[in-house]
Order: C-alpha cells, then sequence, then structure tokens
C-alpha cells in the first residue's frame, strides 16, 4: 500500500498548535480516555459536522439511546482523522458500527486524493476492530450557489461509493436529504453558513440516518 | 488616545475566498438584505462566538423576542466586522442596543491592537447610530489548561474595561470567570472544544445578558446618561 505514502490525505499526520492553546490534543487526549472508560455500540467519527451534532437535542434524542460516542473534530480533514483513530482513539472499544463523516475539509486534495484517505481510515478500524462496520457518509453540498467546492464533493462521494461497494465491512450512505433546491441554491435555514448544518438541517440528516443505523444495528456482525 | 501608527486590527478587511465557494461573501450578502427587510431593536454582531448563538434554545427564548438580528460570522476577527459594518450591514437600521463580540480571532494581533480593534468598531457604531448603546461582551478565556491565549484576551478585556465607558455609551460584559474552575480547567461541558459554548456555557452567559439588555431597552430617555460629543 506504498501508494498512501504520497497521499498527503491519507499520511496521518497531526494539527500542530498554531494558535498557541492546544485544543486539538486537548480533544484528542480527552476521546483516547473516553474509549478507555466507555463501551459505545456505535462510534461517530470525522470533522465539524459531526461535532456540532453534538450540541443539539437530535443527539440526545436519536443517538444516545444507541449508546454513541462522538469523536468529531471541527477543521479536520480525513489525515487528521487517520492520526487521530491510529493513536488511541479506538483503543479498547468495539462498537459495532463507525460512522465516518470527513473530507470536506481536505481544501489543498484531490477527490481522488481524498477518496484514498477516507479509503485509508476505513482501513485502520477494519485493522483495530475487526468486527466493527464502517458507514461512510457521503459529503454534503456546501455554498450558497453552484460553486467549484460542490463539484469536488460529488467526486469524492461518487469514488467512495465505488470504492466501497466490494467491501464486505464498509457501506456508503448518501444523506443529503436535496439540500440544493431547483434554483441551485442553498438555504440558511438548513446551513447557517453554507457548510454547517442549523437543527433544522441536522433534523433532514439524521433522521434517515438514525433509521439505517438501527437496521445495521439489528443485523448480526459479519467478519 | 492612540499614536498615529496604523493599528492592523482597525484596518477594515474583507474575508478571501480560498475555500472556493464563496460563503463569506454570501453571509454577507444575506446581512445587507435583512438590513432592508428587518427592524431590529437589538443587533448581534460578531464572530462565531455570536453566530453559534443563533442556532442555541437561548436564542429562541431570550434574544429573539427582542427583535433581535445576529449578523456573527465564525473566523471573523475585528478587521472583517469593521469591514461588513462599513460595507452595508449598518444600512436601514436603528436599533437600540449593539452586541459586540469579536476580537478571539485576531492571531496576529497583540492584546493593546485587539482592543483598538475593538474601540474601533465601537466608534463606527456610535458614529452610524447616534443613539444606540453598544454592549461589548469579554473575550472568553479558552484552551482546556492555562495557557498564552488566555492571558491575551484577558488583557483585552482589561484593557476594554477602563477604556469603553469613557465613550459615553458603552459598556464592558464580562462572564470569563464562570468559566475556569479553581484547578485552571475549562470544563467540555461549558466549551465542546474549549473555545466554542455549549447550550450550558450559552446560558451561563445568557442570563446576565438578557437582563442587561432588558434594562436598557427599558430605560426612559431622559434616564440615559447624556453622551458628550
Amino acid at each position: 500500500m506504498s501508494a498512501e505514502d504520497s497521499n498527503p490525505a491519507a499520511t496521518p499526520t497531526l494539527r500542530e498548535d498554531t494558535e498557541g492553546d492546544a485544543r486539538w490534543m486537548s480533544l484528542h487526549n480527552r476521546f483516547v480516555s473516553d474509549s478507555k472508560d466507555k463501551e459505545p455500540d456505535v462510534l461517530f467519527v470525522g470533522d465539524s459536522l459531526i461535532q456540532l451534532l453534538h450540541q443539539f437535542g437530535i443527539w440526545r434524542q436519536l443517538f444516545s439511546p444507541l449508546h454513541a460516542l462522538n469523536f468529531g473534530v471541527g477543521g479536520d480533514a480525513t489525515q487528521h482523522v487517520l492520526w487521530r483513530l491510529s493513536n488511541g482513539e479506538l483503543d479498547n472499544i468495539s462498537p459495532k458500527v463507525v460512522v465516518l463523516w470527513v473530507g470536506t475539509f481536505n481544501y489543498a486534495h484531490t477527490p481522488e486524493q481524498i477518496c484514498g484517505g477516507i479509503m485509508a481510515i476505513v482501513q485502520v478500524i477494519k485493522n483495530k476492530l475487526p468486527n466493527s462496520r464502517t458507514l461512510v457518509l457521503g459529503l454534503l453540498p456546501r455554498g450558497k450557489s453552484p460553486n467549484l467546492r460542490r463539484e469536488r464533493n460529488a467526486a469524492v462521494n461518487k469514488l467512495v461509493q465505488e470504492a466501497v461497494a466490494s467491501l464486505p465491512h464498509a457501506s456508503f450512505l448518501n444523506v443529503d436529504p436535496g439540500f440544493v433546491h431547483s434554483n441551485g441554491s442553498i438555504s440558511h435555514q438548513d446551513m447557517y453558513d453554507y457548510l454547517h448544518l442549523t437543527p433544522q438541517g441536522f433534523q433532514a440528516v439524521c433522521e434517515p440516518l438514525h433509521a439505517h443505523l438501527k437496521s445495521m444495528l439489528e443485523k448480526p456482525a459479519e467478519n | 488616545m492612540s499614536g498615529d501608527e496604523v493599528n492592523p486590527a482597525a484596518v477594515a478587511k474583507p474575508v478571501e475566498d480560498l475555500q472556493g465557494d464563496d460563503r463569506w461573501m454570501s453571509q454577507h450578502t444575506r446581512f445587507v438584505q435583512e438590513c432592508k427587510d428587518a427592524e431590529p431593536d437589538v443587533l448581534f454582531v460578531g464572530d462565531s462566538m455570536i453566530q453559534l448563538m443563533r442556532q442555541n434554545e437561548v436564542w429562541r427564548e431570550l434574544f429573539s423576542p427582542l427583535h433581535a438580528l445576529n449578523f456573527g460570522i465564525g473566523g471573523d476577527n475585528t478587521c472583517n466586522v469593521l469591514w461588513r459594518l462599513q460595507n452595508g450591514e449598518l444600512d436601514n437600521i436603528r436599533p437600540k442596543v449593539v452586541v459586540l463580540w469579536v476580537g478571539t480571532n485576531n492571531h496576529p494581533h497583540t492584546a493593546e491592537q485587539v482592543a483598538g480593534g475593538i474601540h474601533a468598531i465601537v466608534q463606527l457604531l456610535m458614529s452610524r447610530i447616534p443613539k444606540a448603546k453598544i454592549v461589548v461582551l469579554g473575550l472568553l478565556p479558552r484552551g482546556e489548561r492555562p495557557n498564552p491565549l488566555r492571558e491575551k484576551n484577558a488583557a483585552v478585556n482589561e484593557i476594554l474595561s477602563d477604556s469603553l465607558p469613557r465613550l459615553g455609551r458603552a459598556q464592558l460584559l464580562d462572564v470569563s470567570r464562570e468559566f475556569v474552575h479553581s484547578d485552571g480547567a475549562i470544563s467540555p461541558q461549558d466549551m465542546f472544544d474549549f473555545l466554542h459554548l455549549t447550550q450550558t456555557g450559552y446560558r451561563t452567559l445568557a442570563k446576565p445578558l438578557s437582563d442587561l439588555l432588558l434594562q436598557i431597552l427599558e430605560e426612559k430617555p431622559e434616564e440615559r446618561p447624556v453622551s458628550l460629543v
């Protein structure tokens, strides 16, 4: 798998403390500590879309009852999530499902590189948690009007969906309920900054996600 | 007051679209449009600390009923807020109070420069909306344990606590001490990433802020201190 060495999106990379308050490492350490103490059935891991989910009522309503843990960090790209999962966040836990949502912050990378990064994470999860299944969520469109970033995210989704199709331990779920209106615009009622979901936006994403998760949890684990 | 050197934190600057989806400008444009349609009594302006407030329960419970608008944009520093306010976000509105919360993202600037940037915004607000009262929220401590950014934010607040009241219609509301425990730690129950507030964190801030806003809004014109113009 030497191709990963030349793909920066698939090379575990920690985030340097450029601001001076060491928050990224504090969060990582807290997650490692949670892994020692807790026994989640579902682990959510990813960027700010995962992290923010934990702040709204919908988490308590839909995901707490599934015994879920949230290891989201705002701004994380695939290489950062890869580093975190390779450095303790998966130790001592055996969730049945890992929900992975990352890739929209990989600004410097091509769709192929981002897909490679996501697949590297899927592989790490398989190595560390042989009895878990990974559910990869599709990247949402972003920006008020059509733009390059939306095209980039759609290209990633297509590649990931293909890559995951042949794997017994992973699957892909498109969670976009149709955020882009017929005139090409996204509403601030769904994404308050045209990237991060409002509680209403999360509701539209999470109801089908929750239903899908429940059906996965009811199936026996595959080896 | 300050020297003649240009304070970089007081130079108006828009945010460049480096991500390729023009979100900052889209948000600014939306706010300018809101100024045409709405008649707010309270205007909230600043960075993600203001922006996220709009997504939390406290907004619907305590601030929306005051006829408030929220012009927060994540990542903004004083330069960006200054630019937005100079470029349409104050047009056609006459709020009675402006709540300003910005400065924690001014990474290249010293505490003195940040305070100067906040001052520049307050002075702009006072000149554009002559009757408005301005409530500046103190920069909160950040990071799980003591660190240089906490010291810097505290230094900004220290400068403001002294200089703001001299402007006549501005005051500082600083709830920083509510967030640091005796061992110096900040809890993720208050700040989920040791910077942004949880529901619980917002409640801690919202109560004194809401009380202050109600007090200001209920003041009769003759009770307001006469400002020296």
